[in-house]
């Protein structure tokens, strides 16, 4: 009985995960604050992953004695921690071609407190990072948001999500963790220019100096990174969820103004770009339009790719078509697409008139992180899309 | 002149101290690692090859590779895809991203510009890595001297991966009483978009209880100019774990006196 007793005492339980924590990834620059939301359901409990107060799945949650795993299902990464009192200590960890790339991650209950944007910082800002003495460009966009300060980065192809901000006197952080990007910017005011860090990981570190948008282009324009043969119909054929081949001349294209959608379900700005899609498709489709989407997948397997693919449709509620087009990189995905020129972005609408042809291809997307970017991106697809309509 | 030398050196974090414990985020880091070389399927130690695909790489036993029982099987570079052939279908293989075909997994890695493909098989025979007990007296921080002027050249990754790395500078290491320069090199990772600050170097413990072409160690910025130096990281190239990968020439320069005795030794057959 004693013996027992003692086995008993040994094993230590976790206590209930569930709830909100503030969390935060010990990147060499500095604290990347995030939120992990754990909820129970049906034999277990899920993670969610949240910036700025937007959220999402992260996967299950594994109780093992006295410490926790979140699988972060999309990624082949965890975040395992031990629970002590009201706090998780551990690491995040993602398994790279070089072996496990670690950062120490801790947490506690609760949210993060917000924290106001100063009137001086909001707004645009151009960004030039400079790495060894080669620079490029991105846009920061910071606003005050209804969890506090928050942010965009903004780069030729689009922007990473949304960034939680704090800030501390005239100096600012603002973070993003999606379970697989790992990205910061720390800066402070000098003047009227703010400089600082962009850290990538737990220690890619490239500075930055940023000046307020003038009005002048700082990136690439979106219709500008992509060209495309306009001489001939725009032609595809992929096989749909269901296996049957669908091509460009499909009934349901024909004499139809037609958004291409080249999207990944493993790409979080094409998550942004789907529901507006969607909202074109119920809007517009009794006048003649449509949006197909050509999936571009982690295995090019059908089987394992279809799952995933079933999934994000679920998750969005698409209605129009899906196609399995292939495996997910740009150098990969460029040759099924042999019309196009330039291709580098996921995502990429390409909008076809009636008679098939491509009259405009937008590369990468603008998320509702990026304000007033994402608004005129929005006003700009729709009045294409009328346009055409009108044709 | 002698106090300018060392106050640009990078200076001890702790003095010499008795061997202990690694702190616990190495431990946990060297656990993980332990871990992965010990299990993963791609784990270094079942490398079996890692060859250029350049204008074509025949997989079986009369090509590079010599992988049994793929006579025929092919992987082709066309365009910017790496392809595989001879087995059915030509399929495309993803970049770092394992493909398996029979008993071995196919990575391919490298750059876009020029490919390689690393072969994998798991029943290869494993062995646990070891360190030297801690030493913070190992543990360097202070300034990174930018180079003069930018400069790149191309070399091997740890893990055997030519690729363009640019010149970041130097670093002084007061060791063996004197301080010796070493260079810093930004090497990119084609797989995550990210780089390290990378020094590779050799010292005394290469010509029994390291490995004998030199160890790799990051630097880890500490905010500013400032970085820490922890020979108590100091790791293996890949080659050490198998005789697939390339091994890097030791850099020109990099060599400490006297024995650095922390971080990763060399397990030997």
């Amino acid at each position: 009985m004693l013996a027992t007793t003692a086995a008993l005492a040994l094993l230590a339980i976790a206590p209930d995960p569930s709830g909100p924590w503030r969390a935060v990834l010990d990147l060499a620059g500095g604290p990347l604050r995030f939120e992990v939301t754990i909820s129970r359901e049906t034999g277990g409990f899920r993670a969610e992953l949240c910036n700025a107060g937007e959220c999402a799945p992260a996967g299950p949650v594994r109780l093992t004695g006295d410490s926790i795993v979140i699988d972060l299902t999309d990624y082949a990464a965890t975040i395992a921690a031990r629970v002590s009192d009201d706090s998780l200590v551990g690491a995040y960890s993602n398994v790279g071609n070089r072996g496990p790339r670690l950062i120490p991650f801790r947490a506690a209950r609760g949210r993060w407190e917000a924290t106001s944007l100063p009137a001086a910082l909001a707004g645009s800002w151009d960004a030039t990072l400079v790495t060894d003495g080669r620079s490029s460009p991105r846009i920061f966009v910071l606003s005050e948001g209804a969890r506090g300060a928050e942010g965009a980065v903004v780069s030729n192809t689009g922007d990473y999500g949304r960034f939680h901000g704090m800030v501390a006197g005239d100096s600012v952080a603002f973070s993003h963790f999606d379970g697989s990007f790992v990205y910061m910017f720390t800066a402070r005011l000098d003047g009227d220019t703010l400089r600082g860090t962009f850290h990538a990981g737990l220690r890619t570190q490239t500075p930055f100096t940023a000046v307020r948008s003038a009005g002048r282009a700082h990136l690439k324009a979106p219709t500008e990174m992509t060209s495309a043969d306009t001489t001939e119909p725009f032609r595809f054929a992929f096989p749909d969820l269901e296996g049957r081949l669908v091509a460009h001349d499909d009934p349901r294209f024909r004499g139809r103004v037609v958004v291409v959608d080249v999207f990944g379900t493993w790409c979080s700005t094409c998550h942004y770009a789907a529901p507006i899609l969607e909202s074109f498709q119920r809007e517009y489709g009794p006048r003649g339009f449509t949006v197909v989407g050509l999936a571009y997948e982690v295995t090019g397997d059908t089987a394992v790719d279809g799952v995933l693919v079933r999934r994000y449709r679920e998750k969005f509620g698409l209605t129009f078509p899906l196609l399995l087009a292939g495996m997910g990189t740009a150098e990969l995905a460029a040759p099924t697409l042999p019309q196009l020129n330039g291709f580098t972005a996921f995502p990429t609408t390409i909008f076809l008139a009636r008679d098939g042809r491509v009259r405009r291809v937008h590369a990468g997307f603008y998320g509702p992180a990026t304000g007033a970017m994402h608004r005129q991106q929005v006003a700009e697809f729709r009045a294409v899309i009328e346009s055409l309509l009108r044709e | 002149m002698v106090g300018r030398v060392l106050a640009l050196c990078l200076a001890a974090v702790a003095a010499p101290a008795a061997a202990a414990q690694a702190p616990p985020p190495l431990a946990a880091e060297r656990a993980a690692f332990a871990d992965w070389l010990a299990t993963a399927p791609t784990s270094p130690f079942a490398a079996v090859a890692q060859q250029p695909i350049g204008g074509g790489l025949s997989l079986g036993p009369d090509g590079g590779p010599g992988l049994e029982g793929l006579q025929g099987a092919r992987v082709n570079f066309e365009g910017e895809r790496v392809v595989l052939t001879g087995l059915g279908t030509p399929r495309p293989l993803p970049r770092f991203r394992p493909t398996r075909l029979g008993r071995y997994l196919l990575v391919p890695g490298g750059t876009a510009a020029t490919p390689v493909l690393t072969v994998f098989d798991s029943s290869r025979a494993r062995k646990a890595p070891r360190w030297y007990a801690h030493d913070p007296s190992l543990e360097f921080v202070g300034a990174l001297t930018p180079p003069v002027e930018a400069s790149s050249r191309r070399l091997l990754t740890p893990d055997g991966v030519e690729v363009e790395a640019t010149d970041a500078g130097t670093v002084l290491v007061p060791l063996g009483g004197v301080a010796t320069r070493l260079r810093v090199m930004r090497i990119p990772d084609p797989a995550t978009g990210e780089s390290e600050l990378e020094v590779f170097f050799r010292d005394s413990t290469n010509a029994g209880e390291t490995y004998p072409a030199g160890r790799f160690v990051a630097l880890i910025p500490q905010g500013g100019d400032r970085y820490r130096l922890d020979f108590n990281r100091a790791r293996n190239p890949f080659c050490a774990y198998s005789s697939a990968y390339a091994c890097p020439l030791p850099w020109q320069g990099n060599l400490l006196p006297g024995h650095v005795r922390a971080g990763e030794q060399y397990v030997k057959d």
